[in-house]
């Protein structure tokens, strides 16, 4: 209340100003009681508050000139005083000097603009609103009123043009953060659908790496399609690894490590250790003597047979990590070397 | 390198099974194409950390108690409807990821799995026509 002339209203202003008044203590009860009316009576006109301000800061001036006068008026009353005061406004110079300084005079500005749909001037006008009158329950509900507002012309300018939108958008979105604004179909600039985009673009990116490993598949379209046939290539694949390994089970290849001692010294140590010379060796005798390994075949592993110079199997095909064995007969030894050699 | 580890793994699965049946052979021959498969694409990948989690964990079970039955996956029965579901279920480790590295794993695992079926094809080739 009477707090030694604070002006409830401004503050680092008013300080100031306060000490050239008459009667501050008086002046600030009947501001205060003033305003308290005005929020209790309906709005003016869109911009309540700032109406109300500017009503309430001319009846103040008003009241200013006539200091004894406590009767606060209500609406009615209220409503004609600008006119009236207006021939006493100009005697009251130092009044009138000092009068921009008030906030109120600030706020008094922001019902044109905001009529006129700008965004930003009401931003502006707002944090001083905000700040000046903490004590006021009003101001607190400023900011929302012509949030809403906003919102409202959003959504009727929605219809004509999405780029401004999306601008506005942005704006908005940084600033007021509980306005919410619902994102066209065009290119959002939200972080959340920026990310997923991102996301959508990796997936797709993909896709498309799996349809060309797939044969066959870069002719298909649509996801559901093209998953199907990649999880038909993972089955027979794996099928064919099945069907591979009893087809190994049933043959027993002796393969010979001859020509890559060093190399295999370090991958298979014990093995190599096992074996003698790195690896098993072929036993030509055997193979020859059974053509057709068929079922239930089993080679013995004739330890270290080390006659497997002509099997040697050369340190090319190490780089492409291919096979490196040989069978049977030394002629058709080379043959299978090429084999090998061009398979894998 | 995959060529070494499986081939490797083939000759000891010989050496150490000389009496048993082909059909256990074969599927300790399938095993070990799978797990060179993995050591060969190493830990960085989820699907060759899967397998190799699946043989140790195999092993260890088997060492500790004996022949057990094999854990197998979580069956959970696809109502929710995805569409990678099936996916999921054949790509080891599968089921624990989120789609985009999904399809990731997926290009890896079938880029790995060609090789190796060149690789035992390439054998049995080489065997001779004689093989069955």
């Amino acid at each position: 209340m009477g707090s030694g002339g604070r002006f409830g209203v401004g503050t680092g202003n008013s300080g100031a100003y306060m000490t050239a008044i008459a009667e501050p203590i008086q002046f600030e009860e009947e501001i205060r009681s003033l305003i308290q009316a005005r929020f209790d009576a309906p709005p003016v006109s869109g911009g309540s508050f700032t109406a109300l301000l500017g009503l309430s800061a001319n009846q103040a001036v008003g009241l200013l000139h006539e200091p004894g006068a406590g009767e606060v008026s209500t609406s009615a009353a209220g409503l004609g005083h600008p006119l009236g005061c207006s021939p006493i406004f100009p005697s009251n110079a130092a009044l009138a000097d000092r009068a921009p300084s008030f906030p109120f005079f600030t706020a008094a500005d922001s019902p044109a603009s905001i009529s006129g749909g700008g965004p930003s001037p009401p931003l502006k006008a707002e944090p001083p609103d905000s700040d000046s009158s903490p004590s006021l329950p009003v101001p607190i509900e400023k900011p929302r009123r012509p949030a809403k507002r906003k919102d409202r012309e959003k959504q009727k300018a929605k219809g004509p043009s999405k780029k401004i939108k999306t601008a506005e958008e942005h704006t908005e979105g940084d600033q007021l953060p509980y306005v919410h604004v619902r994102a066209r179909r065009g290119q959002a600039t939200d972080s959340h659908s920026l990310s997923e985009r991102a996301r959508r673009e990796k997936i797709n990116a993909r896709m498309k790496l799996l349809q060309e490993l797939v044969p066959g598949c870069s002719k298909i379209t649509g996801t559901a399609l093209v998953l199907d046939e990649i999880i038909n290539h993972v089955q027979s694949l794996q099928r064919q690894v099945e069907f591979l390994s009893m087809r190994l089970a049933a043959v027993n290849p002796r393969i010979d490590f001859g020509g890559l001692d060093g190399f295999l010294m370090a991958e298979c140590g014990p093995l190599a250790a096992s074996n003698g010379r790195g690896g098993v060796s072929l036993d030509p005798a055997s193979w020859s003597s059974a053509p057709a390994p068929g079922t239930g075949l089993r080679k013995d592993l004739r330890p270290s047979q080390q006659s497997s110079t002509a099997w040697v199997y050369p340190y090319a095909l190490i780089d492409h990590a291919t096979s490196l064995f040989g069978y049977g007969a030394a002629d058709s030894v080379p043959l299978n070397w090429n084999q090998s050699k061009t398979d894998l | 390198m995959l060529a070494f580890r499986f081939l490797r793994a083939l000759t000891l699965v010989h050496r150490t099974t000389p009496n048993s049946s082909n059909a256990a052979r074969s599927r300790r021959i399938q095993r070990a194409a799978f797990a060179s498969m993995a050591y060969s694409a190493g830990p960085r990948r989820a699907w060759s950390r899967a397998l190799l989690c699946r043989f140790h964990f195999h092993r260890a079970r088997r060492r500790c108690a004996g022949r057990s039955r094999t854990a197998g996956v979580p069956r959970r029965p696809s109502t929710t409807g995805s569409p990678a579901d099936g996916l999921r279920r054949l790509v080891p480790g599968g089921t624990e990821m989120d789609y985009c590295s999904l399809l990731e794993e997926t290009a890896d695992y079938i880029r790995c799995l060609s090789k190796q079926v060149k690789l035992m094809q390439s054998i049995v080739d080489s065997v001779g026509p004689g093989g069955r």
